[in-house]
């Protein structure tokens, strides 16, 4: 790495786009804001900033902390849930003839250029009630009940006296899987990006040396794809624990998350400060984690150097 | 272990040849499946010949008709579409210097560069549709103007979300390049926008496109930030269908889905025949060390 | 309400000014005395206007009209509350009109210009939320009650009870998802009115809901007609209006306010300060007031029209809807909600996000 004083003017060149950029359209909104997280409502649309701490502390209350927490939860499974789908696609492309790669990589992105709105009701149509998966089970069911019945077990009803259509819309398991299913490719594409620079020839020595291909996987690819799938993690975990469309549409009356909650306030509760401290408090938090593990990156090149 | 396996089969697939293998290969079977059994029953059921689309009661191509002819979806969908186009260009742009100095320049207080640069990634987006909102207005930001200005701050709006991620994206490819390819190349003379050309901007093409990708899927998609951002006439796609289907979804909204599926799919075939073949692959090939 | 300072006066002056002078430069780049542009933007709800009415107004005056839509008031709020983007007609709700023309985004409008006024039924000529109807007209009114599937229940639904504090219907009912709509229906079904501001009465309802939570299959955001159809409930809270278009299509289904009382609201038109097109968005009230027009509207929209002459042209079968007109004694048992001030909403989301949270 560098000194940026050795060579300025790529430093300069690399540096002016993103600031400017950031700085204006970015850090001065946020600022208006922040500085909003301090003030107070006053009247109907009015905003005084009396530079009040009565907002955060209103949102360090126990019942925001626990909505924050659930979140937290629901994001983490989401992520793991994401990886552990995401990484054997991201392999097999990867390991893919060279003409079939592109041809693969948009099979697997196309779906997520669909709305995410209409992917959401098209989830809704098959996990409701009388739903495509619904359907399907209760055909089984039919037939299966019907194969009962031929072989002279009809009476015992083994299976039920009607077909019991699976709840699986309107609570968290349709939450979960419908962050699942829209997240996806964001973990895909960074670990895909590693997968495909990573030198085949590790994998082909930990072979030849007697390893399993599992303790290659563990021991080899996934050391060597971590900073893919860091980059995916967070680039999952943290829009997920924003969100609020999925679940508002998905979810049933126990599903809310603090993006739901932050909504609100900008929305029916028209308490913009609050909302303001809210989603800041969110922000602190999750700052904090990326400062660390860039820190920890920056003493560990370091080390390498 | 696991190769004595597949010994029985016809022709045995090499140690790495792990897309041959029949355990991976029906992984990612059941997991298209599942990621596309949704759209399928969506497309299919555009064509079905009632309301409120829950059973099939026949077929018909009404609801093709009535979503060619709604303008203001086709609108919509055109405003989209531009906005991704020049959001994507723009934060491939920005995305790739953020990347560039972060992987190559050490300076005072880096680590708080890189958090703030990450900060568009962990700011949720409502409140980031709400500090653009106030912001457009306070400045007083022209709403108005001919296509396509007007579709200016919601453009902004998506550059400034859109191209952390691409950071984040190419920085990974990044963190995989051999130092001594620039250093060689700086020894033979090329100055520093050659080596940029010729040796870094090849290797991190797949990064680029992944990051373009990323870039356009995030800017299309996009519902809360353009709705805090948009007024009469910059109605995005994503912002109509939520105001549409929040009566009901009647098979319009598929049917307007499916021709924006087609559309996609021929746009991005169109693209990459024109990206001769023979050349892609020589650069991926390139990129790898 | 609190008197402004000068402070705050000259703060939001600053801003009107600098948002309609920017509306102003954007769609009149020549002084504004020269005639309007024939353009009209609309903000609407979805499908809440006649099939043919836009087209039948550009034919008539060759103005185009842009319809935008809007899923709940609340985004109708929260886009026109920092200076109004450029639209020329909106459609509030009762109570968000009194809260819009409090905080100040709403134009006078000009009665002379609308002849068509005397179609309207003389009642809805003055409203508690608009005292002479300055900035807003009557467009559609409804109420907000029970619709459920007839064959599926064992008894005629006529009370709150069935969706509040039973375990009948398990698994098979769904309220709304506004958090007002839900607390103000429990607090008739426990008896006191929805316009209170008690907070030992909120409680009550957050004890209330969040006991009977774990019988409620969905809080449905206006889609409750839409899980009837597809029998994912069988009980919904829902407006009278998405029932009666339900009822047309499948009489399985029927519509009734129960007996404690329910919602009586008014969706009006307004006209936003700093619209560019105000000569426009006259015209076209004017023109939704016709008689003809009306009907046509009120036909697509199965809502109650307050316009007595578009009204005569219907039929019976809209006419003598009880779903769509109520009788007298169900509307003496109804009531409308005011603006009770920013206090009383805190109130009402704290205790939605509380009853969410349980």
């Amino acid at each position: 790495m560098n000194n940026w004083k050795d060579s300025k003017s790529v430093f300069i060149t690399t540096f002016l786009p993103g600031t400017v950029w950031l700085t204006a359209f970015f850090l001065v909104p946020l600022g208006f804001v922040w500085v909003m997280s301090f003030g107070e409502k006053y009247g109907i649309i009015d905003i005084v900033i009396t530079w009040t701490p009565n907002n955060y502390l209103r949102a360090v209350e126990s019942i925001y902390l626990g909505i924050i927490w659930k979140s937290v939860w629901i994001s983490a499974l989401v992520t793991a849930l994401c990886l552990m789908v995401s990484f054997p696609i991201a392999f097999a492309v990867s390991f893919a003839k060279d003409k079939w790669k592109p041809i693969l990589l948009l099979i697997i992105i196309l779906p997520f250029w669909i709305n995410l709105l209409i992917r959401t009701y098209a989830l809704i149509a098959v996990f409701r009630t009388r739903g495509h998966v619904n359907f399907g089970l209760e055909w089984l069911w039919e037939k299966a009940n019907a194969g009962l019945i031929l072989i002279g077990l009809g009476k015992h009803q083994f299976l039920g006296e009607k077909f019991q259509p699976l709840a699986m819309l309107y609570n968290d398991f349709s939450v979960i899987a419908g962050l699942t299913y829209v997240y996806i490719p964001f973990i895909v594409l960074p670990i895909y990006a590693m997968l495909e620079r990573l030198d085949r020839s590790y994998i082909e020595a930990s072979l030849d040396l007697g390893a399993s291909q599992i303790r290659t996987l563990f021991s080899i690819v996934i050391p060597l794809t971590l900073p893919g799938i860091i980059a995916g993690v967070i680039l999952v975990f943290i829009p997920c624990l924003g969100s609020f469309v999925i679940p508002d549409l998905l979810g049933g009356t126990n599903s809310q998350m603090i993006g739901n909650v932050i909504e609100r306030q900008f929305k029916s509760a028209n308490d913009w400060p609050f909302g303001a401290a809210l989603s800041f408090l969110l922000m602190y938090v999750m700052f904090g984690v990326l400062a660390m593990r860039s820190l920890l990156t920056v003493r560990k090149s370091e080390m390498k150097v | 272990m696991m190769l004595a396996i597949f010994s029985r089969q016809r022709e045995r697939p090499g140690p790495l040849e792990y897309t041959r293998q029949f355990w991976l290969r029906l992984m990612v079977f059941t997991t298209m499946t599942m990621l596309y059994a949704p759209i399928v029953g969506l497309v299919v059921f555009s064509f079905n010949d009632s309301k409120r689309n829950i059973v099939w009661r026949g077929f018909t191509f009404d609801y093709y008709l009535k979503a060619w002819h709604n303008d203001g979806l086709i609108d919509a969908f055109v405003n989209s579409l531009t906005i991704a186009v020049i959001a994507t260009l723009i934060s491939t742009i920005i995305g790739t210097s953020v990347a560039l100095i972060l992987w190559r320049f050490r300076f005072p207080l880096k680590p708080i560069y890189e958090g703030t640069m990450a900060l568009p990634i962990v700011v949720p987006e409502i409140c980031m549709g709400v500090a653009m909102l106030v912001f457009f207005s306070r400045v007083g930001w022209p709403s108005g103007g001919p296509w396509p200005l007007n579709l200016s701050a919601i453009t902004i709006a998506h550059i400034s979300f859109c191209f952390p991620f691409v950071a984040v994206v190419i920085r990974a490819r990044l963190s995989g390049f051999n130092r001594e390819f620039e250093e060689a190349s700086r020894d033979l003379g090329a100055n520093e926008w050659q080596t940029f050309r010729h040796i870094i901007f090849p290797f991190i093409r797949p990064g680029l496109i992944s990051g373009a990708l990323l870039a356009f899927t995030l800017s299309i998609d996009d519902f809360i930030i353009t709705f805090f951002t948009s007024g009469p006439n910059t109605v995005t796609f994503p912002v109509k269908i939520y105001s549409m289907v929040r009566f009901s979804i009647t098979p319009e909204v598929n049917a307007a889905s499916t021709i924006l599926i087609v559309i996609t799919i021929i746009t991005t075939l169109l693209a990459m025949w024109f990206q001769t073949s023979s050349r892609f692959y020589k650069l991926s090939k390139e990129g790898a060390p | 309400m609190a008197s402004r300072s000068n402070h705050d006066l000259s703060r939001r002056h600053f801003l009107k000014n600098t948002s309609a002078i920017a509306a102003g430069l954007t769609f009149h780049p020549f002084k504004a005395t020269a005639k309007e542009e024939k353009r009209l933007n609309f903000y609407n709800w979805d499908t809440y206007i006649g099939e043919t009415t836009l087209d039948d107004f550009k034919s008539k005056t060759g103005i185009v009209t842009q319809m935008d839509l809007f899923a709940d008031s609340d985004e109708l709020f929260t886009k026109l509350r920092e200076g109004n983007p450029g639209y020329d007609v909106i459609v509030p709700a009762n109570d968000y009109v009194e809260r819009m023309n409090v905080a100040g985004i709403l134009m006078p409008i000009d009665h002379d210009k609308i002849p068509n006024l005397s179609n309207i039924n003389k009642l809805f000529l003055d409203a508690d939320f608009d005292p002479g109807r300055k900035v807003s007209l009557p467009y559609m009114w409804g109420t907000l009650g029970i619709g459920y599937n007839k064959g599926n229940v064992s008894t005629p639904i006529n009370s709150w009870k069935v969706l509040y504090d039973s375990d009948e219907y398990s698994g098979r009912i769904s309220l709304l998802s506004e958090s007002a709509d839900v607390i103000h229906m429990a607090l008739k079904y426990i008896g006191h009115s929805l316009n209170t501001t008690n907070p030992a009465h909120f409680k009550q309802v957050e004890e209330l809901v969040i006991a009977q939570k774990q019988h409620i299959k969905v809080f449905a955001p206006d889609n409750g007609q839409d899980l009837l159809a597809s029998s994912e409930v069988d009980i919904a809270q829902e407006w009278n209006g998405d029932i009666a278009q339900l009822m047309t299509e499948d009489d399985a289904f029927t519509y009734v306010v129960p007996k404690e009382g329910g919602l009586i609201w008014q969706d009006c038109l307004c006209v936003p300060k700093g619209a560019p097109h105000p000569e426009n968005a006259h015209a076209f009230i004017n023109y939704v007031f016709d008689a003809d027009v009306g009907a046509e509207i009120a036909n697509s929209i199965q809502y109650a029209t307050p316009n007595e002459a578009a009204r005569g042209k219907l039929g019976d079968d809209y006419k003598l809807n009880p779903a769509i007109f109520p009788p007298d004694e169900v509307i003496a048992k109804c009531e409308s909600t005011l603006y009770l001030g920013e206090e009383v909403q805190r109130i009402i989301e704290d205790t939605w996000t509380r009853i969410k949270a349980s």
